[in-house]
Parts: structure tokens; sequence; C-alpha cells
């Protein structure tokens, strides 16, 4: 069962990969704004209707929530449309790289002071350590892509 | 040059990981699927009205696009969809390991054959260096 439910989770990283990929390369020919508006647009569209059928919660709750946690979509949109403008410049691989360097990095001073009522976890040598061990990987992907020998995006999916 | 899109994907890290942080709380008060759907309904308004002032491209290629190009939306909301599901029973430690193993996995790859639209980059002994490294931090950190 947890096997199976890890698989999906890998699947659900694919995913995402695939979604960087794809907008990145819709981005280069409508634009990048243009692109994440089309993502959250049909994103939208998508969830209204799984709301209707399968929410728990109540929408209009929104209404009563406080601001500041009203206040997360700014960063959702901000993570959107800096993949899509990084994604063309320096690849998916880098991109995603240094995405989870930065999500990982922002998460541990999250957990340090348990802010935004998450669980508190303390910034330790072993987190310290993974740190340096992601900065070095993060060199490693910019030295790779400064050798990289380039071709020209094409239009389908198989190539 | 090239170094600022680091800079920005680094960013975009950032702001992923404060955004989860704060959906996590909205989603105990109004339920999981309707904060993300709060997330895109909000988001399409912010954006939205960005576009039409200072959007230079062109949405009309939307209708145009080839309809593969269209999934974006689709893929995301799956993807945060199976995430939803997963973290409550695996924990989210193993479930961001998973995660990101299949992003650095499927990315290499994609990137490999230039499959999605993607610019062809080979996969180098650089980059294999990188995953090692990643995946020795990530067992550090959770």
């Amino acid at each position: 069962m947890n096997i199976a439910l890890l698989g999906m989770t890998l699947l659900g990283g694919v995913l995402l990969s695939a979604q960087s990929s794809i907008n990145g390369a819709f981005g280069q020919k409508a634009g990048a704004l243009e692109s994440t508006f089309s993502t959250f647009f049909t994103g939208m569209l998508l969830l209204a209707l799984a709301v209707l059928f399968f929410g728990q919660g109540d929408v209009l709750l929104i209404l009563d929530a406080p601001r500041w946690q009203l206040s997360a979509v700014w960063f959702g949109v901000s993570y959107l449309f800096l993949t899509i403008l990084a994604v063309p410049k320096i690849g998916v691989t880098a991109a995603s790289i240094a995405t989870v360097i930065g999500q990982l990095s922002a998460g541990m001073v999250l957990d340090h002071f348990g802010t935004f009522g998450g669980v508190e976890v303390a910034f330790d040598v072993k987190r310290f350590a993974g740190l340096l061990f992601m900065l070095a990987a993060l060199f490693f992907i910019y030295r790779g892509n400064k050798r990289r020998v380039e071709t020209p995006a094409s239009d389908s999916i198989a190539s | 040059m090239k170094f600022i899109y680091y800079l920005l994907a680094l960013l975009a890290g950032i702001s992923l990981s404060i955004e989860g942080a704060i959906y996590g709380e909205l989603g105990n008060s109004i339920g999981k699927l309707e904060s993300s759907f709060y997330n895109f309904f909000a988001g399409t308004i912010i954006i939205g009205i960005i576009t039409l002032f200072f959007g230079k491209g062109s949405l009309g290629y939307t209708f145009k696009a080839p309809k593969w190009t269209l999934l974006g939306g689709l893929l995301g909301s799956i993807y945060l969809t199976i995430l939803i599901i997963s973290i409550p029973l695996v924990g989210v430690g193993l479930a961001m390991i998973s995660v990101i193993i299949g992003q650095m996995v499927a990315s290499m790859i994609i990137e490999h054959k230039g499959w999605l639209g993607s610019p062809r980059i080979a996969i180098n002994k650089d980059k294999l260096i990188a995953s090692g490294l990643m995946v020795i931090a990530l067992f550090l950190i959770f």
C-alpha cells in the first residue's frame, strides 16, 4: 500500500517536471505571462469541477479565512511565473534542482521558526550538511550546463 | 547573464515552500481541494490583470497551439491532488523525497531526449554527480 503511494508520489514529481517543460515551451511562443495565465485558468476550471464533485470542505469559508492565509496566492503565482522564465534559459533539470534547493532551504527556515503554525523542527548540523551538499549539487548543475550541446526545441512530443 | 535565471529558479522554490506552508493552514480550515481551487481562482485573477496590462505575448496563440502544450494546468492539478492524498499517509519527508527524485530523473530524461519542447541537453557526468549529491542532501535533511 505504502509502496504504491510512494510510486504515485514519484509520478507526481515526474508530472511536475513535465509541466515545467510544457509551460516553458508554450511560454516561448505565447509569452511568459500568457503561459502563466493559461496554466492558472485551466487549473481553475479543472479544480472547480473537482471541488463540485469531490470537495469535502466549504469554499465559502474563504471569505472568513484570515487575510494572511489568503496571501499565499502571490507566492503561487510567483512560483509558476519564475519557473516559466527560467526553464527555457537554463533547462528543466537545472531549473528543477534550483527550485528544489530554494524550496528545501526556505522549508528549513520555516521549520526552524515554526512560521505559519507548522511543526517546529530545529536547524541542526545534519541539516546544515544537507544544505552544503545541495549547494555543491547546484554548482555541478551549473558547470554541466555550461558545456551543454544545444539543439533547437522541437514542436513534437517525441522527436 | 544565465546566473540570474538560477536565482529566479531558487526564488521560485522559496515561493513554493511559503505557499505550501500557508496553504497547509488554510487547508485545515476550508478543505484541501478548496484551498487548491482558491489558489488557481485568485491566481487567475491576479495574473489575468497583470497580463492585460503588461502582456507582450499573444494569448490568442492558445487557440492555435498544439493541444498538448495546454496540459500544464492539468498536470499541476494532478500533482497537487496526489500530494494531498499521500502526505497524510506516508509523511511529508518521504513524500518530498520521492517527489524530488521523480522530478530529477524525469527532467534529466526529458532534457536528454529533448521531449515536450525542451531544449536537448545531453546527460553528463556533472549532472549525475549533482543528483547523487541531492540524494545525500535529502537523507541528511529528512
